[in-house]
């Protein structure tokens, strides 16, 4: 991944002006607001959670284990453009040892924070969706220790081959494996949301609801993965490009957009406090609270 | 020799020109992108690719559209009247956000502020059952009277009523009831439950 994550460092070099495609570089503003807007909003929403006891539950564990990630995420971008603002001012030596470990380092937290998005936002539908199904069991099924370590295995499975795949980022087999992922989790939070968008539908028919009422879960559940598919998609496809294709023109037309898919990934980090936390009022409710009080102390 | 020294000339040229040329073979090494004799627009993996998610997106979205109009309606007429009583719009909003282990956790508790307790208890007079009707308007209202009114079967009627009950999801926002929000509940009924939902979490504070 590392030959992947950091090609856009690569940008002025000459090979690159022979082609018709020009990179396109968004300046490093753009990157740290971004950034730092999504580890704040995240920061928040884990506080928020932290402070009050009513929240922690087994759902609210969840979210934070998606705020967690997008956090993540963030740190990441940040900690990359820090590496190369002191490379460009040159307290780092281009290839040195210190330099290739940081690297490495950066790009498997990046790694792991894009498992562990995508594994919070499975656990998150499959949460809802046993919430659903199997209303009266939930409280027994999940409880606040299993939510836990469900939790803590799958972080660790994620660090494990977040770390793997930086390792071997070279192979292709580790490029399918990682780029296959992303399909495989989103067919399956279509399937658990679809089936408990069914279930709602075929309720409100019996109960004669408006069908502007339909209409809405419609389009939430749209918003739900239409944001987790614009955001990602354009990441795996790089990956895979980059991968099998990186000679070829038109796949060097698209990778030339590969710091506007960054941002892409980084928005997401924004946007998915305000689909997935603060749907819930009870967490609204505590974080007006958190800052009004920080505002009047 | 004359290859080694062709090998020197290299990389005498390469040290000799641009040193960003250094950096190339420490990562992945590409050559220039030859960019003659395309045959469809050099960006067409872009604009496919956005254009195909886009499709993709809209198409998912009439589906379910689709899927909330058609259908066969399956109404029962003699619970129509107290079906228009109540907030209509709860289970396609994805039911109000209320924690499933907040509302079982509840159930050994008092009775009288937990909305469950209409599922639970037996005794069934009229009074809990018109106060049942209006405090759990967020939850299925078909079956809530199912089980209201066959209070011997109580577990069935609760089976089937918990499995629509779809919480936490997407909103409704009970606070804030104005607000342009994608799935906030319309019906005032809402307002009604809020005193229940907040004394029962009270409760387990």
């Amino acid at each position: 991944m590392k030959h992947i994550l950091n090609l856009y460092e690569n940008i002025n070099s000459t090979a690159r002006n022979n082609s018709d495609c020009p990179a396109v570089i968004l300046p490093e503003e753009i990157f740290f607001t971004v950034s730092i807007v999504g580890v704040l909003e995240n920061l928040m929403v884990l506080l928020a959670v932290a402070k009050n006891k009513s929240l922690q539950s087994p759902m609210y564990f969840f979210i934070c284990s998606l705020a967690i990630s997008d956090m993540l995420g963030s740190l990441y971008k940040i900690l990359e453009n820090v590496l190369i603002m002191f490379r460009n001012m040159g307290y780092l030596e281009p290839r040195g040892s210190f330099e290739s470990t940081a690297d490495d380092v950066v790009d498997s937290l990046f790694i792991l924070s894009l498992l562990g998005s995508i594994c919070s936002l499975s656990v998150i539908a499959a949460d809802r969706y046993i919430t659903i199904f199997h209303a009266l069991q939930y409280h027994r099924i999940v409880t606040r220790h299993r939510a836990l370590i469900v939790l803590t295995v799958l972080w660790a499975g994620c660090t494990g081959s977040g770390i793997t795949i930086v390792t071997f980022s070279h192979h292709v087999p580790t490029v399918i494996a990682f780029t296959a992922l992303f399909p495989l989790m989103l067919a399956f939070i279509l399937c658990l949301y679809v089936h408990m968008f069914l279930l709602a539908r075929s309720h409100a028919r019996r109960t004669s609801s408006p069908p502007r009422a339909n209409m809405r879960g419609a389009v939430t559940l749209t918003v739900l993965l239409g944001v987790f598919i614009f955001c990602w998609a354009p990441f795996v496809l790089h990956v895979l490009l980059m991968t099998f294709c990186p000679a070829d023109p038109y796949c060097a037309c698209y990778m030339s957009l590969f710091q506007v898919n960054g941002v892409l990934i980084m928005c997401n980090a924004i946007i998915d406090p305000f689909i997935y936390a603060f749907r819930s009022p009870e967490l609204r409710v505590a974080f007006k609270k958190m800052v009004i009080c920080n505002w009047y102390q | 020799m004359s290859a080694q020294r062709l090998i020197s000339n290299r990389t005498s040229q390469q040290s000799a020109s641009n040193s960003d040329y250094t950096w190339e073979y420490e990562y992945y090494e590409i050559g220039p992108v030859s960019f003659e004799g395309l045959k469809a627009h050099k960006y067409s993996i872009v604009i496919g690719f956005w254009v195909g998610l886009a499709v993709f997106v809209i198409f998912m979205f009439f589906v379910l559209t689709l899927l909330t109009k058609t259908g066969a309606p399956h109404q029962d007429n003699a619970e129509s009247s107290e079906k228009r009583f109540r907030m209509n719009s709860f289970v396609s909003d994805f039911g109000k956000p209320l924690e499933p282990d907040k509302v079982f956790s509840s159930q050994g508790n008092e009775e009288s502020r937990s909305f469950f307790h209409c599922y639970i208890s037996e005794a069934d007079p009229l009074e809990k059952a018109k106060a049942c009707l209006q405090t759990t308007a967020l939850d299925s209202e078909v079956h809530l009277q199912e089980a209201i009114r066959c209070s011997g079967r109580p577990e069935e009627e609760l089976n089937r009523l918990m499995k629509f009950d779809i919480p936490n999801f997407v909103n409704t926002d009970q606070n804030s009831f104005g607000e342009d929000d994608l799935l906030i509940s319309e019906t005032p009924i809402v307002l009604e439950n809020k005193p229940v939902v907040q004394t029962s979490h009270q409760e387990l504070d």
